[in-house]
C-alpha cells in the first residue's frame, strides 16, 4: 500500500468551491429547465464574487497541495483576482444578450463557471499534467460557448474553428510535455527546474535539444491560446462569429489565464533556459505587434478589430516577458490588469450597439454616436485613448512599464519597435473616436441600454480614466506576484 | 536436453489446454442444442401445444435434425455484399459466444484461465458481440439488415452500460474481479439478496444484450423480416443461432456466479452438499436460461423509445445510485473486503 | 521466453500493418475494423507486459463503446470518400514536409545521444513490485490518492464535454406526442372505464347505429 495522507485541501478552497457550485447549478438548472437561466447567471456571479474573496483571504505564502500539483501564492492570487473579476462582469453585461439572442439556456452560465474554474487550475497548476487538465477544461468549455448559437452559422463556424485549431495547439503541447517528461523524467514544475538546473544539461551546461524541443512546442501552444502571432489566425473568425459577450469573455479571461500560465511555465521550471525562450518570445512579441497594428487599419467589423487590436495587446505584453526580469514580470501583470478593465470597456459598447432590437457590428454604424449617445460615445472614446496609449489613460502606464523594463534589459530595438506600432495602432483607435464625433449621425442606438451594461461601463470607463491618480494596489499587487516567480 | 525441454515446456501444456478447451465447447454445443429443444418445449407447453415430438423420442433429435436441414441448404451470398465480411460476421460472434467461457468457473478448481480481471475480461467479450450483428447488417448491403443492425448497436451499447455499473457493484462487494473470489465471496450470502436491484437490472439488460424478447428489436421479425440475419442462410444463419444460444447460455452462467453463488449450494448442510458443486452450477444455469425462455414466451416487444427510455433514464441512473450507496455503506459500515 | 519474443514480434507487426491499413484501405468501414484489429493487438501487448488490467479496459473502452460509435457514424455517412482523397493528394506535399519535419528533429534528437540523460530513479519508486499486487490494486492505489486531483479534473472535462454535445445538439420538439409513463401507471380505471349492464336483446349504448 502507497502511504496515503489527506491532502490540504484549504490551499485550493476557491476551486473546490466553484466545483462544487457549479456541479450544483448544472442540476439546478437540469431540473428547473431554461426559465432558471436568469437565477444561475446571479449565482454564477456570486459564487465567483465568493471565491474571489476566498482567493483575497487565503495564505499569501506560497503553498502547495494535491502532492505538489497545486500551488497557491501571491502571483497566483493576483491572476485569479483578475480572471474572477474578468469572468463575472462578462456574465453580468452578458445578461440582457443572453436573453435577447436566442441563447437563453441554462448551461451558459454553468459553462461560462467551469472554464472560470478551469482557468482558475490553470494559473495554479504547478505540474505538467496539472497543466493539461486545467487548460482543456478551460478550452473545452469555451469551444462550447463559441458555438452556442447554434442556429447561427458563424457562431458554429466559430466554436469549430476554435475547436479544431485548439485540439491542434492541444496536440503540441501534449508533444512538449512528453518530451519534457521523458527528459527530465517528471511532470512537476519544481522537480524540472531542479534537473534542469543542475546538470540537466551536459558539460557545457547546455540543455539537452530534448528539452528545448518540449519548450518549444510548449511555448507554442501557449502562445496558441494567448493569440499571438504566428499562432493568432484563429482569432479573427473567433471573436467575430461567437456571440458577443462570448467574444467579451474571450478578451477578458482565458487570456489572461493564458498569460499566467505563460509565465508560470517559463519563469518555473524553464527558468534556466532563460536564453533560450528568450530569442522566441522576442520574435512573437515583435511579430505581434507589428500584425496586431497593421491589420487592424482596413477591419470594418468592430468585432475584428477588436481581435486585430488584442494580438497587439499581447505582443506588448510579451514585452515585459521578453525582458525576463521582476520589473519586466510586474510591467506584464499591469498590462494585462489594465488590458482587461479597458476590453471589459469597450465590449460593454459593444453590446449597447443595437438598434432597433438588432446588434450592428460595423465601425460605420458607430458614425454620429456623440449627438445620438453621448455618454457611450464619450465612454468608447476613453477607452480608444488608452488602447492606443496616450496619457494620462491607463494603457500608456500599462505600455510604460513593459517598456521600460526592457530597456533596462537593453531590448532597445524591441522598445523601439514597440513604440513605432503603438503610433500605428493609434491611427485605427482615433480612426474609431473621429467616426463617432465628426462623421455624419446615422440613427441612434436603442435606449435603454440596460442597467447592466451601464453600469460595467461607468466603472471601466471611471478605472480607465483615473488609474493614475491611485494605482498602488495594481502595481503593488502585480510587483509581489513577479517577485514571487523570481526567487 | 533443450528438445526434451521444448516438449515439456510448450507442447504438452498446449495440448493440455486444447484438451481442456475441447471438453468446455463440446458439452456447451450440446446444451446449445438441448436449450433450442428445450425452448421450444417450454414455449409449446405455455401456449398448449405439444412442441416438437416427432424425430426421436420425445422430438429429443428435433436440434440434429435441424442442424442436419441448415447443413445441406445452399449457402447464398447477396450480390452487393461484402464477402470477406459477410463470412466474417456470424463467425465473430459465435466465437465470442464460446471464448467467454474460458474464465467461467465451474466448481472451485475447474477453470479454464483463472485470471484476475475475469470479470473484465467477460464485460470485454461481452461488449465485442455488438460487431458480429453490425459487420452483418452492413455487409449484407440490405435496408432490413442495415435497420436491424443500427438497431441493435445502439440497443446493446446503450444497455452495456448499466451491465458495467452493475459488475462494478459486484466487485466491490466482493473485492476481487476474479471470478472464483466473487463466488467465494458469496459463501455466506448470495449477491442476489444484498444486491437485490443490481441483479433485477443485471437480468434485464442481459437479455437486451442478448436481443431477446422484450428487447429483441434488431431482428423483429414483424417489421425487419429478421434484421440483421436477412440475408443469411445455412451454416452463417446457423453460426448466427448457435452464437446467439451461446451468448445466452455464457450471460446466464455469468448470472449464477455474480449472483447466485456459483457452484455453491444454498444451504451448507447434509442433502445439499452430496450433490457434486458443478451440477449445483449447471442447475442454476438451467434456472436462469429457463427464465430466459419463460420471459419470451410472456411479454410482448418493447417500442423503441422504451428500450432507450429504460436503457438511460431508468437503469443508468439506478445502477449509478446503486454504486454509490454500496459504496458508502460498505465504507460507512466497514463491510469493505480486505 | 522464444515464446513471448514470437508473439510480441506477431502482436507488433500486426498493430503496425493495422495502422497502415487504417489509412491506407479505401472503404472507410474498413479502415475502422483495421482500428479495431490494431487495438486488439495493443491490448495483446499489454497483456504481454502484465498489466492486464489495461489490456482489457483497452478493449472495453475503445473497441466496446468507441470504435462502435466510429462504426456506427461511418457506416451512416453519404460521404464521397475518393472525392476527398482527390484532395489528399493536393495536400500531400505540405503533410509530407511537416512529417519529414518532425521526422527529422526526432531523428536529431536521438543521433545527438542527448536521449541518455540520466532518467532519475524516483520515477520508478511509485510502483509496487508487480507480484505483490494485482495491477489493478496498484492502479486504483495510485489513481485514487496521488493523482486523485487529475483525476477529478479529468473527470470535469468528460462532464464539460457531454455537457457540450447535448447544448450543441439536443433540440426540444414540440410536435411529438411523448409517453407519460407516470400519468398511464396513475391512470385510474375508476375514471377511464364505465360498466354498464346491458340487458340481452336492449338496444346498446355503445351501437353506433
Amino acid at each position: 500500500m502507497i502511504e496515503f495522507s489527506a491532502p490540504d485541501y484549504l490551499t485550493a478552497l476557491p476551486e473546490m468551491f466553484l466545483a462544487t457550485v457549479s456541479l450544483v447549478l448544472l442540476m439546478v438548472g437540469v431540473f428547473v429547465g431554461n426559465r432558471s437561466t436568469k437565477l444561475l447567471t446571479w449565482l454564477s456571479v456570486v459564487a465567483m464574487g465568493a471565491a474571489f474573496i476566498m482567493v483575497l483571504v487565503g495564505s499569501h505564502a506560497p503553498s502547495t497541495t494535491f502532492f505538489g500539483m497545486f500551488v497557491s501564492d501571491s502571483f497566483s492570487i493576483f491572476m485569479k483576482c483578475l480572471v474572477l473579476i474578468g469572468a463575472a462582469v462578462t456574465l453580468i453585461m452578458g445578461m440582457g444578450y443572453v436573453k435577447r439572442e436566442s441563447m437563453n439556456r441554462f448551461e451558459f452560465p454553468v459553462l461560462i463557471l467551469i472554464a472560470t474554474l478551469g482557468m482558475l487550475l490553470m494559473i495554479s497548476a504547478n505540474d505538467l499534467i496539472a497543466l493539461y487538465v486545467g487548460l482543456e477544461l478551460q478550452s473545452l468549455s469555451l469551444y462550447i460557448v463559441a458555438a452556442f448559437r447554434r442556429e447561427s452559422i458563424r457562431s458554429s463556424e466559430a466554436g469549430l474553428k476554435y475547436f479544431v485549431l485548439g485540439a491542434l495547439s492541444s496536440g503540441m503541447l501534449l508533444y512538449g510535455c512528453s518530451m519534457i517528461y521523458g527528459f527530465t523524467g517528471f511532470t512537476g514544475f519544481h522537480e524540472i527546474a531542479a534537473v534542469i538546473g543542475h546538470g540537466g544539461g551536459d558539460a557545457h551546461g547546455v540543455a539537452p535539444i530534448g528539452i528545448l524541443i518540449g519548450l518549444v512546442f510548449i511555448a507554442a501552444a501557449l502562445a496558441f491560446k494567448v493569440s499571438a502571432v504566428p499562432f493568432h489566425m484563429w482569432t479573427p473568425d473567433v471573436y467575430e462569429g461567437a456571440p458577443t459577450p462570448v467574444t467579451a469573455f474571450f478578451a477578458a479571461a482565458p487570456k489572461i489565464a493564458a498569460m499566467a500560465l505563460f509565465l508560470r511555465v517559463l519563469l518555473g521550471p524553464f527558468h534556466e533556459l532563460v536564453e533560450q525562450w528568450q530569442q522566441i518570445i522576442i520574435f512573437i512579441s515583435i511579430a505581434s505587434m507589428v500584425l496586431g497594428a497593421f491589420a487592424a487599419i482596413g477591419q470594418r467589423n468592430i468585432k475584428r478589430l477588436i481581435a486585430y487590436s488584442s494580438i497587439g495587446h499581447i505582443g506588448y505584453a510579451m514585452v515585459g516577458l521578453s525582458a525576463g526580469t521582476p520589473d519586466g514580470v510586474r510591467g506584464v501583470l499591469v498590462y494585462l490588469a489594465i488590458y482587461m478593465v479597458m476590453s471589459l470597456g469597450t465590449f460593454a459598447c459593444i453590446l449597447a450597439m443595437r438598434r432597433r432590437g438588432q446588434m450592428v457590428e460595423r465601425i460605420e454604424d458607430l458614425a454620429g454616436l456623440s449627438k445620438t449617445n453621448p455618454m457611450i460615445a464619450l465612454a468608447l472614446a476613453v477607452f480608444m485613448f488608452s488602447m492606443a496609449g496616450i496619457p494620462p489613460m491607463a494603457g500608456f502606464f500599462g505600455k510604460l512599464y513593459v517598456f521600460l523594463a526592457a530597456i533596462e534589459e537593453g531590448l532597445y530595438a524591441l522598445a523601439v519597435i514597440g513604440v513605432l506600432t503603438s503610433a500605428v495602432g493609434a491611427f485605427y483607435y482615433i480612426r474609431i473616436v473621429k467616426v463617432m464625433y465628426f462623421d455624419k449621425p446615422t440613427e441612434g442606438f436603442d435606449k435603454p441600454m440596460g442597467a447592466e451594461i451601464s453600469s460595467v461601463l461607468a466603472v471601466t470607463g471611471f478605472v480607465t480614466l483615473f488609474f493614475f491618480v491611485y494605482p498602488t494596489p495594481v502595481i503593488e499587487g502585480a510587483q509581489a506576484a513577479a517577485a514571487l516567480l523570481f526567487p | 536436453m533443450a528438445e526434451s525441454n521444448f516438449w515439456v515446456d510448450y507442447i504438452l501444456p498446449l495440448l493440455l489446454i486444447v484438451g481442456y478447451i475441447a471438453a468446455i465447447i463440446l458439452p456447451l454445443l450440446l446444451i446449445v442444442a438441448l436449450v433450442t429443444y428445450g425452448e421450444r418445449k417450454i414455449w409449446a407447453a405455455m401456449q398448449y401445444r405439444k412442441g416438437p415430438n416427432v424425430v426421436g423420442p420425445f422430438g429429443l433429435f428435433q436440434p440434429l435434425a435441424d442442424g442436419l436441414k441448415m447443413m445441406l441448404k445452399e449457402t447464398i451470398i447477396p450480390a452487393g455484399a461484402n464477402r470477406v465480411l459477410f463470412i466474417l460476421a456470424p463467425m465473430i460472434l459465435f466465437t465470442l459466444g464460446l471464448i467467454g467461457w474460458a474464465v467461467i468457473p465451474f466448481n472451485s478448481v475447474m477453470v479454464l484461465a483463472d485470471i484476475n480481471v475475469g470479470i473484465l475480461y467477460l464485460f470485454a467479450v461481452s461488449s465485442l458481440g455488438v460487431y458480429g450483428i453490425i459487420i452483418a447488417g452492413w455487409a449484407s448491403n440490405s435496408k432490413y439488415g442495415f435497420l436491424g443492425a443500427m438497431r441493435s448497436a445502439a440497443q446493446m451499447v446503450s444497455y452495456e452500460v448499466s451491465i458495467g455499473f452493475v459488475l462494478v457493484t459486484v466487485l466491490l462487494a466482493a473485492g476481487s474481479l476474479n471470478l472464483r473470489d466473487i463466488v467465494e465471496a458469496q459463501k455466506g450470502l448470495w449477491f442476489f439478496i444484498p444486491l437485490a436491484p443490481m441483479f433485477v437490472i443485471y437480468f434485464i439488460s442481459a437479455l437486451a444484450e442478448t436481443n431477446r424478447t422484450p428487447f429483441d428489436l434488431p431482428e423483429a421479425e414483424g417489421e425487419l423480416v429478421g434484421g440483421y440475419q436477412v440475408e443469411y442462410s445455412s451454416m452463417t444463419w446457423v453460426l448466427f443461432m448457435l452464437g446467439e444460444y451461446a451468448n445466452i447460455v455464457l450471460l446466464s452462467g455469468l448470472c449464477v456466479v455474480l449472483f447466485l453463488g456459483g457452484w455453491l449450494p444454498p444451504f451448507h448442510v447434509e442433502p445439499f452438499t452430496w450433490i457434486p458443486d458443478v451440477v449445483w452450477f449447471l442447475a442454476k444455469t438451467a434456472f436462469v436460461i429457463f427464465v430466459f425462455t419463460w420471459v419470451k414466451a410472456t411479454l410482448p416487444r418493447y417500442r423503441y423509445d422504451q428500450l432507450m427510455r429504460l436503457g438511460w433514464k431508468v437503469f443508468l441512473p439506478a445502477s449509478l445510485a446503486w454504486v454509490v450507496i454500496t459504496a458508502g455503506a460498505m465504507h460507512l459500515f466497514g463491510w469493505m473486503p480486505q | 521466453m522464444i515464446i513471448e519474443t514470437i508473439v510480441f514480434y506477431v502482436l507488433a507487426v500486426v498493430t503496425v500493418a493495422a495502422g497502415v491499413m487504417v489509412i491506407a484501405s479505401r472503404n472507410p468501414v474498413q479502415s475502422v475494423l483495421f482500428l479495431i484489429l490494431a487495438f486488439f493487438n495493443a491490448s495483446g501487448l499489454f497483456v504481454l507486459l502484465g498489466a492486464e488490467f489495461l489490456a482489457m479496459i483497452l478493449i472495453i473502452v475503445y473497441v466496446g463503446a468507441v470504435a462502435v460509435l466510429f462504426l456506427f457514424v461511418v457506416m451512416m455517412l453519404d460521404i464521397n470518400f475518393s472525392e476527398l482523397r482527390a484532395g489528399f493528394l493536393q495536400y500531400l506535399p505540405i503533410g509530407a514536409i511537416v512529417g519529414i519535419i518532425l521526422l527529422a528533429e526526432l531523428i536529431l534528437v536521438f543521433a545527438t545521444g542527448a536521449v541518455d540523460i540520466h532518467v532519475p530513479e524516483v520515477v520508478a519508486v511509485a510502483m509496487p513490485a508487480p507480484d505483490e499486487v494485482s495491477n489493478t490494486r496498484a492502479l486504483g492505489n495510485i489513481l485514487y490518492t496521488r493523482y486523485a486531483y487529475l483525476f477529478q479534473g479529468a473527470g470535469f472535462i468528460l462532464l464539460v464535454a457531454m455537457i457540450g454535445a447535448i447544448v450543441l445538439t439536443h433540440r426540444q420538439r414540440v410536435d411529438v406526442r411523448r409517453q407519460k409513463i407516470a400519468d398511464q401507471v396513475a391512470r385510474d380505471p375508476k375514471a377511464a372505464i364505465t360498466l354498464k349492464d346491458v340487458k340481452p336483446g336492449e338496444e346498446g349504448s355503445w351501437k353506433s347505429d
